[in-house]
């Protein structure tokens, strides 16, 4: 039964739920909005590389260059998009 | 076809490989379909109109058992995929069972939820604001609900015809389908409903 | 919607005429098929093939029939506009063809040519026996088609787009749009896009895993790389699209508020969107053509490309660079000076990379002993024509100049600049360079070079009048002017032109005919004395692509075994694992297009009734056990018997 449950998987549960309660912070404790903005990014991409590497494996096949690259550039692509998008309908136009 | 017995089996043919690298690609544009929904949500976040904002519709308990879930139901496909690595067939079978079960719960929280929006009067036609919102949401839990029949689909191979390099392969890439779908909610849990609770 | 209005495009007579002549066109392709008994070859080899070289051959015979479709657009729009007041089209009409032909033109001409040239060449070109999810190229094509279908039939049922290709917000909404031309528009271009999604997937899949042994990604023909970069765009900008016209779609048809001018929408957001995902579309295009007139130039001037590091560089930051940028195609919106100008850097900074391409393809040349072979001549009329674009794309950059262009006819010219040396002449050169490795005779010279020079000069009699037009205030999508503007006798000289544009057109297609009764058969491997690995099998390529596959240790390696006196492809023949042949993609996209095509008219049950045979077929392949099938050695040899013996 304990071979079910190796110690990389536990541990990536535990981490995502820890990071979950982290992230709860801003709403149950008092801040201000940029530390709170902060908490939640940090926590966020700590969630998504804790599937990423310890559920997911991607550095486990012989292309793991390639598929971090792949990654990378869409994770790259996106902020542009996203930072971009706002840049131009909101920061810099009202 | 050529099996190569020192890599896992769902790795163990060349389509095989193939299959698992041209789905990380797809998951490469699928991360980009979802920051241009997140972007769509976050430029027209504040734009209310006549509806209610963010804050006033969010609750959190229900968030918080959907993301539990869907947390639980990556940790259990992880299990599975072990399990079949094990070549424990019986194990990976209830750990992926597991996952499809979490996942129903999910999307029922999920639909309860729209439902509860639309009877305080917050329908996808309110405002541009509940029209991002209920995209990219709904973007979301189709694409969970796609995970499920999809899931049944390899069980159901799995129980009939056992672990190859076939089914393997399948059951190994649904697992990378669903953990991503547990990154996207992440960031769905932290971006639209933490911070639209805290502004 | 009643019948009436559904048919309401034929009560104009010049859209009755072209469904007539549709009609008349697919009885007579009906009528050839039954009478020449070619249903069962048509259904076995070709609907159901899985082939990359015969898909590729599908979506270029595509591209040549809609570049016949948004030729005639763009004529009828030079005709109207040939003399002041003129009364050929209407306001209505006009809105229409200049729709389409944009809508066409970028995305059922440029965009198959360029996936079909790829389709045929790349497998070759790394050594591959075919791309790495045959299927699901199958499936890729018929949903471009499907969605190429659907485009071109909203013209005769329930009537076209109107609102232009770019279709902005709130032009674009129900309130200013009402009939179900811009329906078709998310719809057709959301099914294409899909294909497209899914040709980036298996591309950048093939290139990456299936590469010859021995061939590094630095040691990759340079084609090859422009294609691997295209099809990077492809990934992480169509999804950008699908958004966009999902959301286009939702605002249409269920009264949601994305682009709305109340409840807190926002028109500009589509605008945003469309050139999110828009601009890196214009480098899908470009990128390919660049890697063609590399190949091209290397090949007819004899030598190696040079810089070939700083070319795959360049098109590393162009790919990058090309996310950079979109905002520039709306200065006027109102930004503030800060967004404006930090839109105009990152353009003007493409122009660096794109210039080092320019001076790499010089440097080749030089010293070069150059045979000017119709493709040559494509490549060499590119340079100059394309540096023009170039030149006043740059003075587009600038955000306060911009404001002077925007939306005049000094634009239109800009674009047609960039993309018709750019990807047209890029595709319709890869066209002659290739066409003997598909079918295994040339395409005859003369007859080339005479539509060469046609479209190369007519092109700059129809494009140029249009700079000096855009300057004096002509304003783009104007269906008419009075003649007290003055803008009638270099409005005249650019129909001319177009009509000579339509003559080049005419000489091209006429070429096909001609070559394929006169020119000789069984043309040798390797027709141009070329360069990378697609030269090293036969003309026409065996279904198996190599007999065996060759290993690398160089760029080029075909060329320089061929000096060394090597045979790359020499070897022992070893059973050959090939994919199935499934008809299942053709009909998978058949329900794709009838739930596209009902949802058009918001009819959601039969839509949902043939979105649910699409996932009838999606269960079924996944049920399916489809192991493929094996090539005998001795049908190998007996293959490659035939196709030697003839050399």
């Amino acid at each position: 039964m304990k071979e079910l449950f190796p110690k990389q998987h536990v541990m990536g549960f535990g981490f995502s739920l820890l990071l979950t309660i982290v992230a709860l912070s801003v709403v149950t404790l008092d801040m201000s909005y940029n530390i709170a903005f902060t908490i939640l990014l940090v926590t966020a991409l700590a969630q998504a590389t804790v599937q990423l590497v310890l559920f997911m494996h991607i550095g486990e096949s012989e292309d793991k260059k390639t598929l971090y690259t792949s990654i990378l550039y869409a994770v790259f692509v996106g902020v542009i998009t996203i930072i971009g998008s706002l840049l131009t309908m909101i920061w810099g136009y009202q | 076809m050529k099996i190569d017995s020192s890599l896992p089996l769902e790795y163990s043919t060349e389509e095989n490989r193939l299959k698992i690298f041209g789905f990380w690609i797809f998951l490469g544009a699928e991360i980009m379909l979802f920051a241009t929904l997140f972007t769509v949500y976050f430029v027209l976040a504040n734009r209310t109109g006549n509806g209610p904002t963010g804050s006033e519709i969010f609750e959190l308990t229900p968030v918080l058992f959907e993301t539990f879930l869907l947390l639980t139901s990556s940790f259990t496909i992880g299990l599975g995929i072990h399990a079949m690595r094990l070549g424990n067939k019986k194990a990976m079978m209830t750990f992926f069972i597991t996952t499809l079960v979490l996942g129903l719960g999910f999307l029922g929280i999920e639909i309860f939820e729209f439902i509860t929006y639309v009877h305080e009067g917050a329908t996808i036609t309110t405002s541009a604001f509940l029209s991002a919102l209920m995209t990219l949401l709904g973007t979301h839990g189709a694409h969970v609900t796609f995970g499920l029949f999809w899931g049944i689909a390899i069980l159901i191979q799995v129980a009939k015809r056992g672990l190859n390099a076939q089914t393997t392969n399948k059951a190994f890439i649904f697992s990378l389908y669903w953990h991503f779908l547990d990154v996207v909610w992440i960031f769905i849990f932290s971006f639209v409903y933490l911070k639209g609770l805290i502004s | 919607m009643s019948m009436e209005e559904i048919f309401h495009p034929m009560q104009e007579p010049m859209i009755l005429m072209a469904a007539i002549s549709i009609v008349v066109g697919a009885i007579v392709v009906v009528a050839g098929l039954t009478y020449f008994k070619k249903w069962g070859y048509f259904y076995k080899n070709w609907l159901s093939t899985v082939d990359h070289k015969k898909i590729g051959i599908m979506y270029i015979a595509v591209a040549l029939l809609m570049l016949f479709r948004g030729g005639v657009d763009a004529l009828l729009m030079r005709a109207q506009t040939a003399v002041p007041n003129n009364g050929l089209l209407d306001a209505q009409h006009y809105n229409e063809i200049f729709t389409t032909h944009g809508l066409v033109m970028i995305l059922f001409m440029a965009m198959p040519f360029v996936i079909g040239l790829m389709n045929i060449v790349i497998p070759l070109q790394i050594g591959a026996r075919d791309v790495a999810f045959p299927r699901l190229n199958a499936i890729s094509f018929w949903l471009f088609a499907a969605g190429c279908g659907l485009l071109n039939l909203s013209f005769i049922v329930g009537g076209s787009p109107d609102a232009g290709w770019t279709a902005y917000f709130p032009l674009a909404s129900t309130e200013f749009s009402p009939t179900v031309g811009n329906n078709y528009y998310s719809l057709a271009l959301q099914l294409s896009g899909l294909g497209t999604l899914m040709t980036g997937v298996n591309f950048i899949t093939t290139i990456i895993k299936m590469r010859a042994p021995g061939m590094k990604l630095m040691k990759m023909p340079m084609f090859t790389w422009s294609i691997l970069i295209t099809n990077v765009i492809i990934v992480f900008a169509f999804p950008v699209l699908t958004v966009a016209l999902a959301l286009m779609m939702l605002d249409r048809q269920f009264g949601t508020q994305f682009f709305t001018m109340a409840n807190g929408g926002m028109d500009m957001l589509w605008a945003n969107l469309f050139w999110v995902w828009g601009h890196p579309e214009v480098y899908i295009v470009i990128l390919p053509a660049f890697g063609i007139f590399s190949e091209i130039i290397a090949t007819f001037a004899r030598k190696n490309l040079y810089g070939y590091k700083s070319m795959v560089m360049s098109m590393v930051v162009i790919s990058l660079l090309s996310f950079l940028v979109w905002a520039h195609h709306f200065y006027t919106m109102g930004h503030g000076v800060m967004v404006n100008g930090v839109f105009s850097i990152t353009t003007m900074a493409i122009a660096v990379p794109t210039g080092v391409k320019m001076f790499n393809w010089l440097l080749t040349m030089r010293h070069g002993k150059i045979s000017f072979t119709t493709p040559m001549l494509y490549a060499l009329g590119f340079i100059p024509i394309f540096t023009i674009g170039g030149v006043t794309g740059v003075m587009l950059a600038m955000a306060s100049a911009d404001y002077q262009y925007h939306n005049t006819m000094f634009l239109v010219a800009h674009f047609h600049y960039v993309l018709i040396p750019g990807t047209v002449f890029g595709v319709l050169a890869g066209y002659h360079f290739w066409w003997p490795k598909m079918f295994g005779f040339r395409l005859n010279e003369k007859l080339g070079k005479l539509g060469f020079w046609l479209i190369a000069i007519s092109f700059n009699v129809t494009f140029f009048p249009l700079f000096i037009l855009g300057l004096d205030g002509y304003a783009r999508r104007m269906y008419t002017y009075s003649e007290s503007t003055g803008y009638g006798p270099l409005n005249m000289l650019s129909f001319i032109g177009a009509l000579g544009l339509a003559a080049g057109f005419l000489v091209i297609v006429y070429n096909i005919f001609y070559s394929w009764k006169n020119m000789p058969r069984n043309e040798k491997a390797d027709v141009w004395d070329g360069r990378s690995l697609e030269w090293a099998t036969h003309s026409p390529v065996p279904e198996y692509n190599f007999a065996v596959v060759p290993t690398v240790t160089q760029l080029d390696e075909f060329w320089f075994a061929k000096k060394e006196g090597r045979d790359i492809t020499a070897g022992k023949f070893e059973k050959i694992h090939m994919p199935n042949n499934s008809a299942a993609p053709f009909w998978m996209s058949g329900f794709f297009f009838l739930a596209a095509f009902f949802a058009v008219f918001s009819a959601w049950i039969p839509a949902i009734i043939s979105l649910l045979g699409v996932f009838g077929f999606m269960i079924a392949r996944s049920f399916e056990k489809d192991h493929g099938r094996y090539i005998s050695v001795e049908e190998i040899m007996e293959t490659e018997k035939r196709l030697r013996g003839d050399k």
